[in-house]
């Protein structure tokens, strides 16, 4: 066979693959927003409605903006704390050192764990009367004692963000320590011999050439961050109140607790728009650079 | 006046230097406490639960609950075992013949076709899921493995793609051209010379692969209930009406996390370019 038609043939399966199991859904998706769907009235799907679902969402649902404010704050804490720690991290870890090299072993080990179980496990840790977070946090700062952390609105959307920085920050001090390693050293040591202190070469020569690595975990972060599902589940539940539920995790609510499939669906949409536009961005990021894919 | 200086600066290292050491065994105990945690409480008897000592009297008894009835987490290890495996093994050939073929054609549409692919992984899968449960629905489908490594696919094609790109893009096409310009055919010189050659990168992206579909919870909170319940929905099982089983829950998530932990850590030096495809180092 030509290669000019054996490329095509190659690429098939895996294109069909995705049609089939992301494009498809996508486009039912889609369509299903735009419709009056509730499956408690009907296993068929209802009339078309317009933009509806979208025009409630967006000005008449307070579940939607609490969902959205939720996700908000969660997405912003949740990128910040893993920008900032995952690159103060892999500066320490570039060093050499027995403390360091111990670290650096076990960075692999939190992105093993299944999500699911990572929020299960914090909800044990941080129980009101057995946890071993509340009681270490209680023995730190007495004022702290027996507090329920995740009966209050704040704490526990922080303990949220929490179990997935532990999660996120070892692998994401992985990745920065990639980019650090692929940084040529003559720039540092030159800043070094004409004088510049730790902290001038930090700023002026690592930390720009480290930009584009530092961008490709913040957008990453921010993608899986708004993502977000598996721990609301096991870790809060939403709770407490609504003070938990992120946009993937309403969506999960409207559809499979209210049955209403189609405005299930157009809030599904509005998460896949953010999130195909950071796609766009992300992409164009990384495939501009020279042999970057 | 500099004798002072010199030893102030001394000072001021070895007070950085001890700081930096603080910082690192914190870091070392946060990223550890929670997984010891969960073993020492999966050898708790319930009892000792409340007791916060590690000094406590170590018992199986969790891991023998969990294995009898009416808990039966084997099914669930099978389950996973299964949807995993199969998963991997649709998408990995798919996955290995397209990435070729990015590698090395050229064609038309290949920069929207190469990154349509590599988008979908963006999608949430909550959008993807609600059309696959109507249609699961519909079919008869729902609770079954085949429903579970249908959706699968969906979250690991795309990195599969992408990091086997990588891994073509890095071996070198001298020898493929070669056999080319001796008489052989595409297809003799993919399985003959690609495939051994990219061997390590494809059992990397497989086992990369394994662990998403293992530790994936969304599709199968929504689409299983009973036969097909894989590993990280069965743990949520044991928070039942009488109260959360802890000891239950960590003997399970040893079980879960044992085998992850292996495969990560064989693969750790590309786990990083599963993620981020090749857009760190």
């Amino acid at each position: 066979m030509q290669d000019r038609r054996l490329k095509y043939v190659l690429i098939l399966p895996a294109a069909l693959l995705v049609l089939g199991t992301t494009i498809w859904p996508l486009a039912v998706s889609l369509v299903t927003s735009f419709r009056d769907w509730r499956l408690t009235r009907s296993l068929t799907p209802g009339p078309f409605i317009g933009p509806e679902h979208y025009v409630t969402a967006l000005t008449d649902d307070p579940d939607f903006a609490n969902a959205l404010q939720v996700t908000a704050s969660f997405v912003a804490i949740d990128v910040a704390l893993t920008v900032v720690c995952a690159l103060g991290l892999a500066l320490l870890l570039r060093r050499a050192g027995v403390l360091h090299s111990m670290t650096r072993a076990v960075l692999i080990l939190p992105f093993a764990v299944s999500p699911a179980l990572v929020g299960i496990s914090f909800r044990f840790m941080f129980n009101a009367e057995m946890g071993v977070f509340t009681w270490l946090a209680g023995t730190l700062v007495p004022w702290l004692q027996g507090y329920v952390w995740l009966g209050d609105p704040v704490a526990a959307l922080l303990v949220l963000v929490f179990s997935d920085a532990w999660r996120w920050i070892p692998y994401m001090t992985l990745v920065v320590l990639g980019g650090l390693s692929a940084l040529p050293k003559e720039p540092e040591e030159a800043a070094r011999i004409d004088g510049a202190s730790e902290w001038q070469v930090l700023r002026d020569v690592t930390l720009p050439a480290l930009m584009p690595v530092l961008a490709v975990v913040a957008i990453l972060k921010t993608v899986f961050a708004l993502k977000m599902f598996d721990q609301v589940v096991t870790l809060t539940g939403g709770g407490p109140g609504q003070s938990t539920v992120t946009l993937a995790y309403l969506v999960y609510s409207i559809a499979f607790r209210w049955y209403d499939m189609g405005y299930a669906s157009a809030v599904a949409w509005i998460l896949t728009a953010m999130l195909v536009f950071l796609a766009v961005w992300y992409m164009k990021l990384i495939l501009r650079k020279p042999g970057g894919a | 006046m500099s004798g002072t200086r010199a030893a102030a600066a001394r000072r001021r290292k070895l007070v950085l230097k001890a700081l930096e050491s603080a910082i690192l065994l914190l870091a070392l105990f946060l990223i550890l406490f929670p997984i010891v945690w969960m073993a020492l409480t999966a050898f708790k008897r319930p009892v000792d639960l409340f007791d916060l000592t590690v000094l406590f009297t170590p018992t199986l008894d969790n891991f023998r609950t969990i294995f009898a009835a009416p808990w039966n987490i084997g099914a669930a290890v099978w389950n996973s075992t299964v949807v995993a495996g199969l998963t991997v093994l649709i998408s990995i050939p798919c996955s290995t013949m397209a990435a070729y073929a990015f590698s090395r054609f050229e064609m038309r549409f290949k920069g929207a076709l190469f990154f349509t692919i590599l988008a979908t992984q963006f999608i949430p899968a909550v959008v993807v899921v609600l059309p696959f449960y109507l249609l699961f629905r519909d079919l008869g489908l729902l609770d079954t493995h085949l429903a579970l490594v249908i959706v699968n696919l969906a979250i690991v094609t795309p990195f599969a793609v992408w990091m086997l790109k990588g891994f073509l893009d890095a071996v070198p096409t001298e020898s493929e051209e070669a056999a080319l310009v001796d008489g052989a055919t595409r297809m003799r010189v993919i399985l003959d010379i690609v495939v051994p050659m990219v061997w390590p990168g494809v059992l990397v992206t497989a086992v990369f692969c394994f662990i998403l579909t293992w530790n994936e919870f969304l599709f199968a909170l929504i689409l299983t209930r009973d036969d097909a319940v894989t590993l990280p929905v069965g743990i949520t099982r044991f928070r039942t009406e009488r109260g959360d089983l802890w000891e239950l829950i960590a003997a399970a998530g040893i079980l879960i996390s044992i085998p992850m932990f292996l495969l990560s850590s064989v693969i750790q030096r590309h786990f990083v370019r599963g993620m981020t495809g090749g857009a760190v180092k």
